[in-house]
């Protein structure tokens, strides 16, 4: 079989996916009593074994496969059809933006784990210095916001490349002990420094681009959108950025050496490759991810405080991206929104959110290690008609 | 400072160092037999402490409140329980990973882990908020000028300590002990020899499990309370004791468990906002120790393939 | 014949229909946030309950205008939980008012979002003064008295006592903060010595470090500001140091878990609450036997009566200027000489009620008794180092 000759399979499945899963979207989002929330997850559930059989997943996921952009531009536009539908419901929209810097974070944890194999257990850390960095900044500085958003990604990852050089010569382990004892201590740390607001917290500005106060309701003419859809523009923006540059980051020679470095350090060692270095760099850049969707998010909500970042939190983080399948990026997205919003809509797993989702990634670790949407093995073919992969 | 304080910080930290040193000697059991670290062990000390806390309800509904023999009976029903559950963890979790990436095990410990405190949390009854545990040793206490004596410190100290000789001599002078270490050293050849090495694993996994549900009794009776998550931050202080000490290396482990509690008192009574920045300076030490010295103060096995 | 009975038929169906609208009424939300888990869950259960109570009851009465209907949310004493849930409410269109609040810090966060979403919140036990005087927002209201006054009288009362001097413990969250900075302001003017103040962390579980080095300054009392679970731990574990200090607290620690928690060592804590004890209310007893006929699990606590007044206040001005939310705004900047179970309510500028009664309590066999009837205040029991 000559895999060169390949035709490119056909946009229209995955359109059709997408189409379904916008509707799909609008009625989960949009339901209130807990029983239709439990009907539509059953149904999703059922539907999506009984198309898992029928091969129907395969074809979709070629038909993505193959239409790489058309695709994204497809999902983007879903994620603002659904978005526009709600527009003067701020809940919801709440939720649609709180998923989106989920999973922004969680692309950065991903580029840690999946690409490189650093355990990183401090992800909510950072995600935390990056909402300090807002909040102190805004509230004390005139400094423009954007500016703000790329600095709280910086202090991140400065702050990430501190705490793993002691540990970058020592085996695994040994960084995840780091990250942990960070983790654990990051709140505690918070809690006793007065500067940084101690328990209370503190208040972080609202964006403010361009003039353009983002706590303000949007209206347009006699169109009175509530004032989530600002925030959801530009945290979708600097999602599409990352994922962007993720992708390329995966596609390129950067991408082969940290597979290399994950898959066998001792070989990649022998090979002349250097692994710490590839390590700082995979985590400079993972936390870079989480401190900018930190410091969007603590624009976005207005208030943080110390426990907003635990040890717990950050586990959930891990559990998504495992559950979405190492290094696979859609994989993310399709697990944050499961990880987020069905315990929001379906309040009875709310309490459990914790020990559910726990036993979930135990459970894939023991039958499923690769995920719900497995990375797919890197391809060096290109298809008939050249697309870019 | 008067030679009274003094003594007082030093019973304290002596406390503390016996706890984490229970802990830490769990760990790196696990990781000397079977090269994983198991990050579940922390709560395995907070359902060791529940258990026991659940037999002294129960033994107090039945009418038996005689509070020396309820002890006694609660921290030997918790040991064995914890100790039978640890076996059984190893069974399903630990053992089937074997050759899965090591990371793998980590995580899924981890996780565990969160299942274990998650569980006491919600189905325990009123298991969020912290509850009262017994003072079940007799509290009588002798001052002389600013240092209390207590009974009661001063006999956990002496019980832990010999806890921790008892597993010392099981380790270096039973068949048992020398089976564990024939393990620790070469899995391969120790089952040529005739180890049964899924049977030296259970074992090695009650033993340790059972240690925590001991220190884990001790710290109820130490601090009068329990809650569901204190075995969270035990657990962390009980694994980077381990490493402190180099893994796999008992006398390590107890070495880098008082190691942690020193510098914790230290850091508690030198620095101002005490007791915030304590852990973050133990930690700290202890990361620029293990940075240092990558394999341990007391030298760590070797267990580098290439 | 005939005749007669069609036209009674018509005039039956009539009538029928004539109360239809009567039957069939409108529903409205409202909602009810607090501490329904963590250390402080049982007050905040407790006020749940009893504004669950107050809707009950509400429902029950012909006269109302309106179906209530409750919604629960939890804000876990925690300030992002509580921001989180108080988005939630005050997103929700279809909630008109709520009653909000135990943990002062939860609300000093949450305040910014009722006023953001225009939503009218009474609060029922937080009493930071901030919550109400650091802003102005007409959308909040406080039916429980602040900290100023309990920290006032504590300061009078405990000098009065004949103590000389304090070492300070209190947690570093806002609560606690204001807490040590009010009771030691008072302090200090009514003559007493503090030697020493320590702040913790909420979930500090070790206090040996604090304690050792108050037991070397020799305190008279060991005051704390701070919520009932620390209270516990610093309890017993001053008792392990052989600290012999009195030990006095604020409304923080005045809950049954306390109690429970400290055992026999409670015996003898003094502590501060605003508001008279719920048998002393003009409702009270009232309350307390409706609170029994219903049969929840759960005691009301030391809150229970205030979120019930909260509740029904809500209730009365719907009833009155009916289910929106600017109209609910607007009548409660004018209530004056409110009559609720807790006594008269007027509502200032700021929205706070200005309420003066603070209970002096004492722990006495197990139980917080008013000072007043304790055996204390008689002479026959003998508080430390008296």
């Amino acid at each position: 079989m000559s895999e060169s000759s390949r035709k490119r399979s056909s946009f229209l499945p995955s359109l059709l996916a997408v189409l379904a899963g916008v509707v799909y979207m609008v009625f989960f989002l949009a339901g209130e009593s807990q029983m239709v929330i439990f009907g539509l997850l059953l149904g999703a559930g059922l539907v999506v074994t009984a198309f898992k059989y029928l091969r129907v997943l395969d074809v979709v996921g070629e038909s993505a496969k193959d239409n790489q952009r058309a695709f994204s531009i497809a999902v983007v536009m879903g994620v603002l059809a659904v978005s526009l539908y709600f527009y003067d419901d701020p809940f919801v929209l709440f939720l649609v933006g709180t998923v989106l810097v989920y999973v922004l974070t969680c692309l950065g944890l991903n580029i840690q784990f999946g690409f490189v194999g650093v355990l990183n257990f401090a992800g909510a850390s950072f995600f935390g210095v990056g909402c300090y960095t807002a909040a102190v900044l805004t509230k004390n500085t005139a400094v423009p916001h954007l500016v703000i958003i790329f600095l709280g990604g910086l202090m991140a990852a400065l702050l990430g490349f501190l705490i793993l050089i002691p540990v970058l010569k020592t085996r695994g382990h040994y960084a995840a002990l780091v990250t942990i004892a960070f983790a654990l201590l990051f709140k505690t740390f918070l809690e006793v420094n007065d500067t940084l607001g101690g328990p209370q917290g503190l208040k972080c500005g609202a964006l403010n681009l361009f003039g353009w106060d983002f706590n303000r309701d949007i209206v347009i003419g006699s169109f009175e959108g509530c004032f989530y859809l600002g925030y959801i523009a530009v945290i979708l923006l600097l999602l599409i950025l990352g994922f962007i540059m993720a992708r390329r980051m995966e596609d390129s020679w950067v991408g082969l050496n940290m597979d290399a470095v994950r898959l066998d350090e001792t070989v990649s060692a022998c090979f002349g490759q250097s692994i710490p270095r590839w390590k700082i760099t995979a985590f400079t850049i993972g936390n870079f991810y989480c401190g900018v969707a930190g410091a969007f998010y603590a624009m976005m909500l207005g208030y943080i405080a110390p426990t907003n970042f635990t040890f717990g939190d950050s586990l959930i983080l891990l559990s998504i991206v495992i559950l979405g399948g190492l290094g696979s990026m859609w994989g993310t997205v399709v697990a944050t929104i499961i990880v987020i919003l069905i315990p929001e809509k379906f309040q009875v797993l709310q309490e459990y959110r914790f020990l559910l989702f726990s036993a979930l990634v135990i459970a894939i670790l023991l039958f499923r290690p690769q995920g719900l949407l497995p990375r797919p093995l890197r391809s060096y073919i290109t298809l008939k008609s050249s697309s870019n992969r | 400072m008067d030679i009274g304080l003094i003594a007082q910080h030093t019973v304290n930290g002596l406390m503390l160092g016996l706890i984490y040193s229970l802990v830490a000697v769990g760990f790196t059991l696990f990781f000397g037999v079977l090269n994983v670290i198991k990050f579940s062990h922390g709560d395995m000390l907070t359902w060791g402490v529940f258990t026991a806390f659940s037999v002294y309800l129960g033994l107090a509904l039945v009418g038996l409140t005689s509070p020396s023999f309820t002890l006694v009976v609660v921290a030997l029903i918790a040991m064995a329980a914890i100790g039978f559950l640890g076996a059984v963890i190893a069974k399903v979790l630990i053992i089937p990973l074997k050759g899965a990436p090591p990371l793998n095990t980590l995580l899924i410990t981890l996780m565990l882990g969160t299942v274990l405190r998650e569980s006491i949390r919600l189905f325990y009854p009123d298991g969020a908020n912290p509850k009262h545990f017994p003072a079940l040793l007799p509290d009588w206490s002798h001052s002389w000028g600013h240092f209390t004596l207590r009974f009661d410190n001063t006999a956990m100290l002496i019980v832990g300590i010999l806890m921790i000789i008892l597993v010392q001599i099981i380790i270096k002078r039973t068949k048992l002990g020398m089976a564990i270490r024939a393990v620790s050293q070469d899995e391969e050849t120790a089952r040529i020899m005739g180890i049964n090495f899924n049977m030296v694993v259970y074992v090695t996994f009650a033993i340790g499990s059972g240690l925590a549900a001991f220190a884990g009794v001790i710290y109820g009776l130490y601090y009068n309370e329990l809650s569901f998550n204190m075995g969270l931050l035990l657990g962390a202080i009980g694994f980077s004791a381990a490493a402190v000490g180099g893994f796999g290396n008992i006398y390590g482990a107890i070495v880098g468990g008082f190691l942690f509690a020193l510098l914790q008192t230290v850091g508690a009574a030198a620095l101002p906002f005490a007791s915030a920045y304590k852990d973050v300076f133990a930690f700290g030490v202890v990361i620029v120790l293990i940075a240092i010295k990558p394999t341990g103060l007391l030298g760590e096995k070797e267990t580098e393939r290439v | 014949m005939k005749l007669n009975r069609s036209i009674s038929f018509i005039l039956g169906l009539f009538l029928m229909l004539a109360s239809g609208p009567v039957m069939a009424k409108d529903t409205v939300e409202v909602a009810f946030i607090g501490p329904l888990t963590g250390g402080v869950s049982a007050i905040g259960v407790g006020g749940r309950n009893s504004a669950d109570l107050a809707v009950k009851l509400r429902n029950a009465d012909p006269k109302a205008k309106y179906h209530y209907e409750l919604m629960v949310l939890d804000d876990e004493c925690k300030p992002n939980a509580g921001v989180q849930v108080a988005t939630k409410a005050a997103a929700n269109k279809k909630i008109i008012a709520a009653v909000a609040q135990y943990c002062s810090v939860v609300a000093l966060a949450s305040v910014d979002v009722y006023h953001k979403f225009g939503l009218p919140v009474v609060v029922w036990g937080a009493v930071h003064p901030d919550i109400t005087y650091g802003n102005k927002y007409k959308e909040i209201h406080r039916i429980n008295g602040t900290m100023i006054n309990q920290n006032e009288i504590a300061a009078k009362f405990i000098t009065g006592l004949g103590y000389k001097t304090w070492v300070n413990l209190y947690d570093t969250t806002d609560y606690g903060k204001g807490m040590n900075e009010y009771f030691s302001k008072y302090l200090t003017e009514n003559g007493g010595k503090i030697l020493g103040s320590f702040g913790v962390t909420s979930d500090q579980q070790d206090f040996t470090a604090e304690l050792t080095q108050a037991k070397k300054l020799n305190p008279d009392v060991i005051w704390f500001g701070g919520l009932t679970p620390l209270g516990v731990r610093i309890r017993l574990q001053m008792e392990k140091l052989g600290l012999t200090s009195q030990f006095q607290s604020c409304s923080g620690i005045i809950s049954d878990a306390f109690i429970t928690g400290s055992g026999d060592l409670a015996e003898g804590t003094i502590a501060f609450r605003e508001g008279e004890p719920v048998e002393n209310l003009p409702g009270g007893i009232w309350f307390l036997k409706e609170y029994n006929k219903v049969g929840y699990k759960e005691a009301p606590d030391a809150f229970g009566p205030f979120a019930f007044a909260a509740m029904n206040l809500i209730l009365d001005v719907i009833e009155e200027v009916g289910p929106n939310r600017k109209a609910v705004v607007k009548r409660m900047e004018n209530i004056k000489g409110y009559e609720a179970i807790v006594g008269s309510v007027t509502f200032d500028e700021h929205g706070q009620n200005t309420s003066p009664a603070i209970t002096k309590y004492v722990v006495q066999d197990g139980k917080w008794v008013p000072w007043k009837n304790s055996e204390y205040a008689s002479g026959k029991r003998k508080l430390k180092r008296r």
